[in-house]
């Protein structure tokens, strides 16, 4: 359970690729307990704006701001306290679903048994390698991994992506939970999507 | 040790483990500079031949040539340490789950084990097969060592810089070389002067200080390197 509330502000973010302006003034916020979905085609600049909010990428223009306590946290803070599911993460495929976790939690100051404890809840075996997974696997694996030291902010990009019925039906749990417990999300897929607890949307076009 | 100290100590822990599990599973690295390496060591020893039986040419041939060897077998094998994290889209976990000072000491570690551990391998081969006289072996230990945290600081940091750009070996050559170049030539006087017995200067304080250097710069660029 996140410790404390937290609060995501961005305004007025723009981004190009060369000549191509992907962001052009996109702003937002959301509130614990909140979620706030990103609409928009392919190529509309969805994973461009989690990746910045994630600290991923840098923003030409504009600001993020995520606050705890009323304290702006870093850049590095930032990255430290969320969760990130995006087709563009991957995991060690020479490593073992838990070994790739227990990896992590070290760098995240988490006891390895957390990792154990979310590859039990998406129904990952732990000792089969990541480059052994389905698609679908890899799926749960990176929620297991976003989940890992209970974040504060999850940023979602396509979070079903590949996922079957009942990995849907878990990560929209696992998405609840954290919000119930006044965690902060920013769902971003290019079509409609059932989303728990939904107060603002931003369409993003071509 | 402070909670602080404790956790980057372990991050940095954690991510040289990590390196080497992976490295073990694969066999890269492993495979490309220990080929590498004693490929060239059989053409030298068979061009050569038992060259170190004439003193002169022990003195200002032999130190070259074993530096030259390690050089190019680093410089074709410890790129991966960060061109993988990039190739295979394992880099974005590592930025948001790492504090970047830990992971250059990891990766550092990690390519300086690599690095020592060919020059285990590849300096007693080199030694009988061109009978390269050694009248220092400790000097030559230091050497090794030292000479070896050069190249493995070096490549560590300029691995860090290229991964993100597209033509990552033509770059990696180009901006490798000059890094490298003071620390080898003081390896290689060093390794000179245990090949010879002379009384030695001020050579290993030199090239410590570099492997100082390079190590401070490191740690100041890596973050700047690493984050976009």
């Amino acid at each position: 359970m996140p410790a404390q509330a937290a609060h995501l502000r961005f305004a007025d973010l723009r981004r190009r690729f060369g000549r191509l302006r992907v962001l052009t003034g996109v702003s937002g916020e959301v509130a614990p307990g909140e979620a706030l979905l990103v609409n928009g085609p392919n190529g509309s600049g969805k994973s461009t704006l989690l990746r910045i909010l994630a600290g991923l990428l840098a923003q030409e223009r504009g600001t993020v701001e995520l606050s705890q306590d009323g304290r702006v946290l870093d850049l590095s803070e930032r990255r430290r306290s969320l969760g990130y599911v995006a087709p563009d993460l991957a995991l060690y495929e020479e490593l073992t679903a838990f070994e790739n976790l227990e990896f992590f939690a070290r760098l995240r100051g988490v006891p390895a048994e957390r990792g154990r404890e979310l590859l039990d809840r998406v129904g990952l075996p732990h000792d089969r390698p990541a480059g052994a997974l389905s698609s679908g696997m890899r799926q749960r694996l990176r929620w297991a991994w976003a989940l890992l030291d209970r974040p504060r902010l999850l940023l979602l990009d396509e979070p079903f992506q590949n996922l079957d019925r009942a990995g849907i039906e878990q990560g929209t749990e696992l998405l609840e939970e954290h919000l119930d417990a006044g965690g902060l999300a920013v769902v971003a897929n290019p079509g409609p999507l059932e989303v728990p607890r939904v107060r603002s949307r931003i369409e993003l076009g071509l | 040790m402070s909670g602080r100290a404790s956790s980057w100590a372990s991050e940095a822990a954690a991510v040289f483990v990590k390196d080497w599990r992976c490295e073990l599973r694969t066999r890269y690295a492993l495979n490309t500079l220990g080929l590498f390496a004693l490929t060239t060591l059989i053409v030298v020893s068979f061009v050569l031949g038992p060259v170190g039986a004439v003193p002169e040419l022990a003195v200002t041939v032999l130190p070259v040539v074993l530096w030259l060897i390690v050089l190019f077998a680093v410089t074709a094998g410890l790129p991966r340490v960060f061109v993988a994290e990039e190739e295979t889209h394992t880099a974005t976990a590592l930025r948001l789950a790492a504090t970047p000072s830990a992971l250059f000491c990891g990766k550092l570690l990690y390519g300086l084990t690599v690095v020592v551990a060919l020059e285990a391998l590849i300096t007693p081969l080199f030694a009988v097969l061109v009978k390269m006289p050694v009248a220092r072996p400790g000097l030559l230990a230091a050497a090794l060592l030292a000479g070896g945290y050069s190249l493995a600081a070096g490549s560590t940091l300029v691995a860090a810089m290229v991964a993100q750009a597209r033509t990552k070996s033509a770059l990696f050559a180009v901006l490798l070389l000059p890094v490298l170049v003071p620390g080898l030539l003081f390896a290689v006087q060093l390794t000179r002067i245990a090949v010879s017995g002379e009384v030695p200067g001020q050579e290993l304080r030199m090239l410590l200080l570099y492997d100082g250097t390079l190590t401070v710069a490191g740690f100041m660029l890596f973050p700047f390197v690493w984050n976009p």
